[in-house]
């Protein structure tokens, strides 16, 4: 397992989110295994008819919402591997645009000082890049739902804290920072966190 | 603790009743901003616009609405919770002064405010308040944008700005640039659009479509000394001075924006997620953010120029309004925000709060050095 997690993470870094999702839910029967009424996909994969939603930033990023009818599953085995797989995708994410942070606050300077050397900015990306070896080893054991609920949160916000060092660039939907936006909708989709708030 | 009087209770009431048409605008704007025709003039888009003019530049419209006297900012601040509740992305979509009015109330004479008012009579003209510049953000004081002496008594302006509400389309509005290297020099130049020399793009953005923010480059756009702002006024209150001031009321008015979507988010799940836990959580938490810009809209009626209270409440409810969109995402179940779109848009809108009127990392230095002065004790 714990190599295709670093499968996982690695492709969602090198390529984006659409082709780690594409590996994380490989083998999976989507409609069967979702747990809410529509489950992410990368839109290349999505049989021809079949219903869909989809969503302006998602589109960016090759993803569509595939409609999963019927009755949804209970939290099973699959359910949970697929989540921790997900993890290893969303942590690859954070992980490509926390290197394009890193480069652009290198070279944006304030006062002759590139950001990259203010107190508050190094901060963060020294939280961030913590936090990010901490999910990876959370992802690395079968985790029960309420724990897989709680890492993915923890995800949310480690997108969000990233979205934060671009500054304004990171609200422009043409940005690659969008990514983090569509992996926290991805979450949605696939991570059942009712029982977790 | 704040207690609302007669008349800030009717200004409350008044917008409240307003929350149910602006929800029910708030997809058709995201999804296509530009197309606006069905919201001009709606009742309360002539609310808005009519509440947010002085009572010498309003237009007489039928309808007999009990306006908004924006006497204070905490009345502003009152029916701008409210009107958050309904939607903040249609509310940033009125065509209304705004923000360049808060200022040209401020800095403008007569005939510029009279020019500016006017212009925005029958509710399809957009303002603008042009002050973030690429690489800059909202730092004034490194602003490069120039205003050149064209040897006819005007200037000619040259630069470019970034994030920029309704840039791209608004008719009139406020562009800041400096004549000179000194922070005095700043100054507010009032602009008509269109104009020779000036370009605006539309910046398409992660939410809160309706603002419309956008890039300007400015290539020797045309600038008549007689619209410069503040030329009555002494030289240390003409630029920079309003501009500060004009942003503390705005950081109040991002925080009643934050403050009244966590209040939507949270109607939201509750309705749709009955039993949701820490429905309760959530209201408690705006209700906090809603007695404390209440209270730092109080501040500010007293000192406009004390920043600590607007940035101190800029910063603690945007983020609780974002712990409040995270705790929605978490309590509305698996595929609940493709299910529910309303509640998904907020979710991105309210982050957008974050990037306006100065980040969190911002308000932070600003709050910090406040404290440091003494003025969490005054």
């Amino acid at each position: 397992m714990s190599t295709v997690l670093e499968q996982c993470e690695r492709i969602a870094r090198d390529e984006g989110l659409a082709a780690g999702l594409a590996a994380a839910l490989s083998g999976t029967e989507v409609t069967a295994a979702a747990p809410g009424s529509y489950a992410a996909v990368p839109a290349s994969d999505v049989p021809e008819g079949a219903e869909v939603r989809t969503h302006s930033l998602a589109n960016r990023e090759e993803i569509v919402f595939l409609a999963c009818p019927g009755e949804r599953p209970a939290a099973d085995y699959t359910l949970a591997e697929i989540g921790r797989l997900l993890a290893a995708v969303r942590i690859g994410t954070v992980r490509r645009l926390l290197d394009e942070a890193v480069a652009y606050l290198s070279e944006r300077t304030v006062g002759d000082e590139p950001l990259i050397r203010k107190q508050l900015i190094t901060g963060t990306v020294g939280d961030v890049a913590a936090e990010l070896e901490m999910a990876r080893a959370y992802a690395s054991n079968p985790l029960s739902p309420e724990a897989l609920a709680d890492l993915h949160t923890k995800l949310d916000d480690l997108g969000w804290q990233v979205t934060q060092l671009f500054g304004a660039s990171g609200y422009i939907a043409d940005h690659p920072v969008r990514a983090l936006y569509v992996s926290a909708l991805v979450a949605n989709t696939w991570i059942d966190r009712k029982g977790a708030a | 603790m704040i207690e609302l009087d007669e008349r800030l209770r009717a200004v409350r009431d008044d917008c409240r009743d307003a929350v149910e048409d602006m929800r029910a605008r708030a997809l058709p704007i995201d999804a296509d901003p530009d197309d606006m025709e069905q919201h001009f003039n709606s009742p309360v888009y002539t609310m808005i616009r009519l509440s947010n003019t002085p009572p010498e530049y309003r237009e007489s419209v039928a309808g007999g609405y009990r306006l908004m006297k924006a006497k204070s900012v905490l009345e502003d601040i009152v029916g701008m919770v409210e009107l958050a509740r309904g939607d903040m992305s249609t509310m940033f979509a009125c065509p209304c002064p705004a923000l360049a009015g808060v200022y040209v109330s401020l800095l403008g004479n007569p005939a510029q405010q009279e020019k500016f008012y006017t212009r925005l009579h029958g509710g399809r003209t957009w303002t603008f308040f042009a002050m973030s510049e690429p690489g800059h953000g909202s730092d004034a004081t490194n602003m490069q944008t120039r205003l050149e002496k064209d040897g006819n008594g005007g200037y000619l302006m040259y630069g470019a700005k970034r994030y920029i509400g309704h840039g791209a389309r608004g008719g009139i509005g406020l562009v800041f640039a400096r004549t000179g290297r000194s922070a005095l020099s700043i100054r507010a130049a009032m602009v008509e659009v269109p104009s020779e020399g000036w370009s605006a793009q539309r910046l398409n953005t992660v939410g809160l479509r309706g603002a419309y923010l956008s890039e300007l480059q400015f290539d020797g756009v045309p600038v008549a000394a007689d619209m410069l702002l503040g030329e009555h006024l002494p030289v240390t209150r003409r630029g920079i001075w309003g501009a500060v001031k004009t942003l503390n009321n705005m950081r109040i008015q991002i925080s009643a924006s934050a403050v009244g979507t966590a209040m939507a988010i949270t109607e939201y799940v509750a309705e749709h997620r009955k039993n949701a836990p820490g429905v309760d959580l959530a209201l408690a938490r705006a209700e906090a953010g809603k007695q404390l810009i209440f209270q730092a809209a109080a501040k500010l009626d007293a000192d406009p120029e004390r920043g600590y209270f607007a940035s101190a409440s800029k910063l603690s409810a945007v983020r609780m309004a974002q712990q409040t969109a995270q705790w929605a995402i978490t309590s509305i179940g698996p595929a609940g925000l493709i299910e529910h779109p309303l509640l998904e848009k907020w979710t991105r809108d309210v982050r957008a709060f974050e990037f306006m009127d100065g980040t969190s990392n911002i308000q932070r230095l600003h709050v910090a050095r406040g404290y440091q002065s003494g003025d969490a004790d005054g």
